[in-house]
């Protein structure tokens, strides 16, 4: 017992993820701590705010691994939180008289994470690379917008749920049914985590910190390492004998299942989702969050997203200036500091491969 | 009949007319120098925007337009010395810093513009065949757009900047080496291609509403034009290119509506860059050689 709660601690501290120190987890604790905490001392309003900040950390989280870990960069990320929102809200919808919402749940975590394993077999079983998986992905997220944008009117519909063209799921289209926030329990003892409550922020502190520890043994674990592996040269790989076509399709299934759980938080947050959420905005504010914390390692891509988030938050009070700074962040960042701020002075020496050399950035030629 | 033919072949024409312009400084660049250009629909609209400018100082429009395409050349070429020089050789490095680019740039047109730019009058007028009329001014787009074409391949086949930069896009290293001033080309490039963008913006402003995300509807179709055309040979991929995504989107749209014809053009995008990776002007190379040897 002891033995293996040892190797899982050995896994989960590995030196693929910075942060290892035992200041490291100090901090770490007390940030958990105040999360919990956090909740006694301030408002309503900025709870609602911090839930909206949270359930954005998983769209990053998958960002982060299959780009920073396998080198996979996808431009089009919005597209499986879009559609988890959308398959979450529509079975929601329609299943809104059961009570729970497992089936929803289940919906909205598998169909973006099937149409991910259908796109990656496209892609990668045909030696798509590099910048031609990031443009497809833009590409199909930019589809799936122009696709519900014009699904107005009562023919769009499926089952009770009307599409409601760029109104979107919810109040704003003026429909009877808006998506049900998520609900869990048995028979009669149900506990809805509405988007105000304090239920729906612990119910995401718990997945962030569940998730975040789990990602951490993934990287770390053999499979991590394969992905590492792939990053830096995909050929030689294949040549020890791995199947690296089905590693990507894996790893990029991975990350759409953490983008479509961030889709359900939204939509279970806001009870709403409009086609917007598959626009371009939303797809580089992922890539931003990413790039600024450092994109090989997942605890610079969480406390980047969350500071990123909030600052947003914060000049979006001052006016339209928001998207100019975090557009002006990410071109400073990429000129000064391409391996992201959070890394490069958190100082990780176990790699000393250059971060872009010619050979793995010509891959996408 | 012979107006429904007419009228597929106006549709294939203006699709053509289309891809081409609004990919044609896309693909110089991501050819030449392997950056696929994000903020391209920002160069595209500061050439919209200074044509709507200069039109409405009262000058007329054959100066209007170059002015829009040599202020996005100019544009261009600040932040390529600025920003995006730094980025040569590494494709995903520069479509993250250009993506950053984008939002930075668009952000900050709608801040500085404001969300209503004046918009410019369609010239021309109209024509009609067997009850349907068509506009005068997509056939001079047409035009435009070959004549465009045609001229990027006379100057890479003979001028001296033809030889050069096509000696630096094949081998940059052995082209510095034999004297090639590698890194003039490559800005020249950058604002050459800013330059057709800036031209595409022009001429699209002219019967299109223009605002800020005035490039985003454009931007999607001359990504997918590139890549699927490939970086081999950029005369050959953007006309194949062109041609083969035209002629689904024109039957679509003729047999159904301008929606299914814009999807099936991306989805048919998508499946030719499943079997085609490298684009097509790479695999019409190899089909070419193979027809040559046997």
């Amino acid at each position: 017992m002891l033995n293996w709660f040892s190797s899982v601690v050995r896994l989960i501290n590995g030196e693929q993820e910075i942060g290892r120190s035992r200041g490291f987890w100090i901090c770490a604790f007390a940030v958990a701590v105040g999360l919990i905490v956090l909740p006694r001392f301030v408002s309503a309003y900025a709870l609602l705010n911090y839930s909206y900040i949270i359930s954005m950390v998983f769209l990053a989280l998958g960002l982060c691994l299959i780009w920073g870990f396998a080198g996979i960069l996808s431009l089009g990320q919005a597209a499986f939180l879009g559609l988890a929102g959308y398959a979450y809200g529509v079975v929601g919808i329609n299943l809104s008289q059961s009570g729970t919402t497992y089936l929803a749940l289940i919906a909205g975590l598998m169909v973006p994470t099937l149409f991910a394993a259908v796109l990656s077999y496209v892609m990668f079983y045909a030696r798509v690379k590099g910048v031609y998986v990031a443009i497809m992905m833009l590409v199909v997220t930019l589809l799936f917008e122009t696709f519900l944008n014009q699904t107005a009117g009562p023919q769009w519909h499926i089952g009770v749920a009307s599409l409601g063209g760029n109104n979107g799921l919810g109040r704003f289209s003026g429909a009877i049914h808006e998506p049900p926030s998520i609900t869990l329990g048995l028979g009669s003892r149900l506990i809805e985590f509405s988007g105000q409550s304090v239920a729906f922020y612990y119910l995401e502190v718990g997945l962030l910190i569940a998730i975040y520890l789990c990602l951490r043994a993934l990287v770390n674990s053999r499979f991590g390492l394969i992905l590492a592996a792939i990053r830096e040269d995909g050929a030689r790989v294949e040549s020890f004998g791995y199947d690296v076509r089905a590693i990507q399709l894996v790893v990029f299934c991975l990350g759409a299942a953490l983008a479509a759980l961030s889709g359900i938080l939204y939509v279970s947050w806001g009870n709403f989702i409009t086609p917007s959420v598959f626009g371009v905005t939303n797809n580089i504010l992922p890539v931003i969050w990413v790039a600024v914390g450092g994109r090989k390692s997942l605890t610079a891509t969480v406390i980047s997203t969350v500071v990123l988030t909030w600052l947003s938050q914060r000049f979006a009070i001052q006016g339209e200036y928001a998207f100019v700074v975090m557009g002006a962040l990410l071109v400073v960042v990429m000129m000064l500091r391409p391996e992201g701020l959070i890394t490069s002075f958190g100082g990780r020496k176990t790699s000393a491969s250059p971060p872009l050399s010619p050979g793995s950035s010509h891959d996408g030629r | 009949m012979l107006s429904e033919g007419f009228s597929l072949f106006y549709q294939y024409a203006d699709s053509i007319s289309l891809l081409m312009l609004s990919a044609v400084g896309l693909m110089i660049i991501f050819g030449m120098m392997g950056v696929i250009n994000m903020a391209h629909g920002e160069l595209m609209l500061v050439g919209a925007y200074t044509t709507s400018v200069v039109f409405y100082a009262g000058l007329p429009l054959f100066v209007a337009i170059p002015a829009g395409a040599s202020a996005a050349a100019a544009f261009g070429i600040v932040l390529e010395r600025l920003i995006i020089r730094r980025f040569y050789g590494q494709l995903l490095s520069s479509l993250v810093v250009t993506w950053g680019l984008s939002l930075l740039l668009a952000q900050g047109f709608l801040i500085i513009i404001g969300p209503s730019i004046r918009s410019l009058p369609t010239p021309f007028g109209s024509f009609s065949v067997g009850g349907f009329s068509y506009s005068y001014y997509r056939v001079f787009m047409f035009v435009i757009a070959l004549a465009v074409t045609l001229a990027i391949w006379a100057l890479l086949r003979f001028t001296k900047y033809g030889v050069e930069a096509r000696a630096t896009m094949e081998n940059p290293a052995m082209a510095h080496a034999l004297g090639v001033n590698t890194d003039r080309i490559y800005m020249v490039t950058f604002g050459l291609g800013a330059a057709l963008a800036g031209l595409a913006g022009s001429l699209f402003a002219l019967e299109a509403p223009i605002e800020p995300t005035f490039g985003r509807n454009y931007t999607p179709i001359a990504f997918i034009t590139v890549v699927v055309g490939g970086s081999s040979d950029i005369v050959a991929g953007l006309i194949a290119s062109a041609l083969s995504l035209s002629a689904v989107r024109a039957i679509f749209t003729t047999q159904f509506n301008i929606l299914i014809g814009y999807v099936a053009m991306l989805v048919s995008a998508f499946v030719l860059i499943r079997f085609i990776p490298n684009g097509l002007s790479e695999f019409l190379e190899t089909v070419l050689n193979r027809l040559r040897r046997s």
